[in-house]
C-alpha cells in the first residue's frame, strides 16, 4: 500500500481540483502522467476520473499566477494553482513550457528595458510612423475623393449659410483677373481653381478653400478690404496654399490615426487617461492647424512675390483684423487664425527672406 | 458517478462571502508593459491578444470562495470584432467628410443598431466568462436593450439628468434579470427611491460646483464688466487674471461632475447588486463606500498622470481590489450542482463596439 502511494507520487504532475464536464461540482484530485497518457486521479483513493492522450489535452497559457486549466476532450476540467509544476511537466514532455510573452512579462530588472523601449517606440510611432501613414493615405487617395468632398460641402454650405453674392459684376471680374494671375503660377494652374463669390451671412468676412481647388470669397471680406484688392489676393494665395499642401485631407487622416492609436491602447491606459488623451489629441490637432496656417502664409508670400504683387499683402489683412477686432464681436477669424501679431511678424520676416534670395539670384 | 463527497459551494450560512483580488501591481506591471509594447510594435494588431491576457489576469484573480473566474475569449475573436468596428468607423468618417448626408444617415442607422449590438456584446461577455467550470450566459432581447440603452440615456440627457435614475434602473434590470449562471438565473429589482437618494447626493455635488463658479464670477464682476465695455483696453495682468479664472472654473466643473458621476456610479451599483438574487434565494451585496470609491478612482488618475502612466498597473489592481472586497454573496440553502449550458460564444463585434463606446460591465 505504502509503495503504491510512493509510486503514484513520482508520477504526479500537480495537485488541484477536477470538474466533470458541464458541472460546477469538483473533486480534490491530482494530475498524473501514466504511460504516455494524462490521467486525473481522485485524492484520496486514486480512482481514475479522466484520461486523455497528451496531444488531445489543452493546457491554458500562463498569465501571471492565475490558476492553470487542463481541458480534457470529454469536457472535464482539471484546475491547479501550481503553475510552476505544470511548466516543469510541459518542459519535460518536450512541449513549449511557457510562451515567450509570459517570460517577457515576469517581474525582473530587464522590465526597465521594456519600459524604455515602449516610450521610445511610442514617440517614434507618433513622430515618424503616423506622419508616414498619413502621407501614404494621402498618396493613395484617388482625386475623386476630394472632388466629391468639395462638391458636397459646397452644396451644404450654399443650402445652409451662404447666399448669392451682392457684389457688382465689375468688382467680381477685377478680383477674378488678379486671382487668375496667381493661380496660373501654381502647380495646378488656372484650371485647377475656381473662385466663387458668396454673401457670407453667419460666416462673416472670410475666405476658404475646399480640397479640389474650389475657393469661396465672401462679400463681407471684400467690404472689409475697402478697395485693397491686393490684400484680398494675398488672402486667396493663402487659401491656394491650403489646397496645394493638401491640408484638409491630412487633417482627416491624422485625426483617424490618433483615434485608432488611442482606441488600441484604451484598455491598458484606463478610461480616465483615455479621456485626457482624447482632449490632448484635440489640443495637438489645434497646434497642428497652426503649423498648417503658417505654411499657407508662407505660400502666400512666395506666390504673391512671384506674381509681382506685394508679398506682404496678407500681413495687411491681419493688421486690419487687429484694428477691426475691437468693435467686432465676431471672432470666427480669430479662432481659426490664432496669434495674429506673431503671424504678421512671421510673414514680414519671411517676405524679407524671400526678397533677399531673389536679389541674390 | 458518485460525487457526493465533492467540494461544492458551501451550505447555508449567515456569512457573507466576499470576493477578493489576489493579483498584485508588481505582477501585473510585466503583463501591462508587454501588452503596450507589443501593441505598438505590431501597429495595434496585438491589442486583441493583449485584451485577452489583461482580462484573464483580472478575472482569474477575482476570487470567490477560493476559486477564480476565467475569461475564455480568444485573441482572434476579439481581433475580428475590433476589425469590423474599426472598418465601420473608417467608412463612417470618410462618408461623413465625403458625402455628409450619407454619413449622417449611417449614424442614424447605427443608432438603431445599438440595442442589437449591446445585446450581442453583453451576451458575448457573459458567455466567455466562467466560474467553477460553468459559463455565464445572457438571454436579454433587443427590445429590452432598446429601452435600457437608447430610450433611457436619451431621456436622461433630455431632462438634464433628472430622469437618469430611471435609465439606471432600466439598465440594471435589463442586465440583472437576463444574466444566467449555467441553468440558474439572476433576478433584480432596484428600487427607484433608493436610486434617487444617490442621485440627490450627486446633484448636490454638481450644484456646489456651480455655486463655486457663480461665486468666482461674482468676485470678478467688475473685471468682467470692464471686459465687455472695452475689450482691448484690458491691461495684460488683468488678462492673465481672466485666463486663471477661466482655468479654475473649468477645473471646478471637471472635478464636480467627475466626482458626482463616480459617487452616483458606486451608489447605484450598491442599490442594484444588493437587490439581486441568485437562483431566487441567494442574495448578492455591494457595499462600496461612495466617497471611498471616488477617492480611489481620482487618486489613481492623479498618481498615474504624475508617473507618466507607469503606476497604472498598481492603480488598476488597487481599484479591482477595492471593488471586489466590497462585493459579496450569501447562500441561503445549498446551491447544489450547477449545470453548464453549451452555447456558441458568438461574434465579438458587439462587445468591441461596447468597449469602444465606453460601456463597461465587467465583474
Ligand atoms: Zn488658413
Amino acid at each position: 500500500m505504502k509503495a503504491s502511494i510512493l509510486a503514484s507520487d513520482n508520477r504526479t504532475i500537480a495537485e488541484g481540483e477536477w470538474h466533470p464536464a458541464h458541472s460546477s461540482l469538483s473533486v480534490v484530485a491530482r494530475l498524473v502522467e501514466d504511460a504516455g497518457a494524462l490521467v486525473v486521479e481522485r485524492v484520496p483513493g486514486g480512482d481514475r476520473l479522466a484520461t486523455g492522450e497528451l496531444a488531445s489535452v489543452e493546457v491554458s497559457p500562463r498569465v501571471g499566477s492565475i490558476p492553470r486549466r487542463v481541458n480534457f476532450a470529454d469536457g472535464s476540467l482539471f484546475e491547479t494553482t501550481d503553475n510552476d509544476a505544470i511548466d516543469r511537466w510541459l518542459l519535460r514532455s518536450g512541449r513549449r513550457s511557457t510562451s515567450l510573452v509570459h517570460r517577457l512579462e515576469r517581474f525582473h530588472p530587464r522590465l526597465v528595458v521594456l519600459v524604455v523601449a515602449t516610450f521610445l517606440l511610442g514617440s517614434l510611432v507618433y513622430r515618424y510612423a503616423l506622419p508616414v501613414l498619413v502621407e501614404v493615405a494621402v498618396a493613395v487617395t484617388p482625386p475623386v475623393v476630394p472632388k466629391i468632398m468639395s462638391v458636397s460641402t459646397m452644396e451644404t454650405m450654399d443650402r445652409t449659410m451662404l447666399s448669392p453674392s451682392q457684389l457688382n459684376a465689375g468688382k467680381q471680374r477685377e478680383i477674378s483677373e488678379d486671382f487668375a494671375r496667381i493661380a496660373a503660377l501654381s502647380p495646378r494652374g488656372t484650371a485647377g481653381y475656381s473662385l466663387n463669390f458668396r454673401a457670407g451671412g453667419a460666416v462673416g468676412p472670410n475666405a476658404f478653400a475646399l480640397p479640389d481647388g474650389t475657393l469661396v470669397l465672401t462679400d463681407e471680406l471684400v467690404e472689409l478690404a475697402a478697395g485693397d484688392d491686393e490684400m484680398i489676393i494675398g488672402v486667396l494665395a493663402h487659401e491656394i496654399g491650403h489646397v496645394e499642401l493638401e491640408h484638409s485631407l491630412r487633417q482627416v487622416y491624422r485625426a483617424a490615426g490618433m483615434a485608432g492609436l488611442i482606441m488600441m491602447l484604451a484598455g491598458d491606459v484606463g478610461s480616465g487617461i483615455e479621456d485626457l488623451l482624447v482632449q490632448g489629441g484635440g489640443l495637438l490637432a489645434l497646434s497642428h492647424s497652426r503649423t498648417a496656417e503658417a505654411a499657407a502664409d508662407r505660400h502666400s508670400v512666395e506666390l504673391m512675390s512671384k506674381a509681382g504683387f506685394d508679398a506682404t499683402a496678407i500681413a495687411r489683412f491681419f493688421e486690419l483684423l487687429e484694428q477691426k477686432l475691437g468693435d467686432r464681436s465676431d471672432t470666427s477669424m480669430l479662432s481659426t487664425h490664432p496669434g495674429t501679431p506673431e503671424r504678421k511678424k512671421a510673414i514680414l520676416d519671411y517676405a524679407a527672406e524671400v526678397q533677399a534670395k531673389q536679389q541674390a539670384d | 458517478m458518485a460525487l457526493t463527497d465533492t467540494a461544492t459551494l458551501p451550505a447555508a450560512s449567515e456569512d457573507w462571502h466576499r470576493l477578493s483580488f489576489t493579483g498584485s501591481g508588481r505582477e501585473y506591471f510585466g503583463i501591462w508593459i508587454v501588452n503596450i509594447l507589443l501593441t505598438i510594435v505590431t501597429v495595434g494588431i496585438y491589442s486583441a491578444w493583449a485584451k485577452v491576457r489583461r482580462n484573464r489576469y483580472f478575472y482569474g484573480n477575482s476570487v470567490l470562495l477560493g476559486r477564480g473566474f476565467e475569461y475564455h475569449a480568444k485573441g482572434k475573436q476579439i481581433f475580428i470584432g475590433r476589425l469590423i468596428v474599426f472598418a465601420y468607423l473608417v467608412i463612417y468618417n470618410v462618408l461623413l467628410t465625403v458625402v455628409p448626408l450619407v454619413g449622417i444617415a449611417l449614424a442614424v442607422l447605427i443608432l438603431f443598431f445599438i440595442p442589437w449590438l449591446v445585446m450581442r456584446g453583453l451576451r458575448f461577455n457573459a458567455r466567455v466568462t466562467s466560474y467553477r467550470n460553468v459559463r455565464f450566459n445572457f438571454v436579454g432581447g433587443v427590445g429590452g436593450a432598446f429601452l435600457a440603452f437608447l430610450v433611457g440615456p436619451v431621456l436622461a440627457a433630455l431632462t438634464l439628468g433628472i430622469l437618469a435614475p430611471l435609465a439606471s434602473r432600466w439598465m440594471y434590470r435589463y442586465i440583472g434579470n437576463n444574466m444566467r449562471y449555467g441553468t440558474k438565473a439572476f433576478t433584480t429589482d432596484p428600487g427607484l427611491g433608493a436610486i434617487y437618494k444617490n442621485w440627490l447626493l450627486s446633484a448636490l455635488i454638481i450644484l456646489l460646483g456651480l455655486l463655486i463658479i457663480g461665486f468666482l464670477v461674482f468676485l470678478n464682476m467688475s473685471l468682467i464688466f470692464s471686459l465687455i465695455d472695452k475689450p482691448q483696453s484690458l491691461p495684460p495682468e488683468l488678462q492673465a487674471a481672466m485666463v486663471t479664472m477661466g482655468v479654475i472654473g473649468y477645473l471646478v466643473i471637471l472635478v464636480s461632475f467627475g466626482i458626482a458621476a463616480l459617487v452616483y456610479r458606486a451608489g447605484v451599483r450598491n442599490v442594484a447588486w444588493s437587490s439581486t438574487l441568485f437562483d431566487g434565494r441567494h442574495p448578492l451585496k455591494s457595499d462600496l463606500p461612495r466617497f471611498g470609491y471616488a477617492w480611489v478612482a481620482v487618486s489613481n488618475l492623479i498618481v498615474t498622470l504624475l508617473t507618466l502612466g507607469l503606476m497604472r498597473p498598481w492603480a488598476a489592481v488597487r481599484l479591482a481590489r477595492y471593488v471586489n472586497t466590497h462585493t459579496a454573496v450569501r447562500f441561503s440553502g445549498n446551491v447544489g450542482e450547477v449545470f453548464a449550458v453549451s452555447e456558441q460564444d458568438g461574434s465579438a463585434v458587439g462587445a468591441e463596439f461596447m468597449a469602444y463606446e465606453g460601456f463597461d460591465f465587467g465583474f
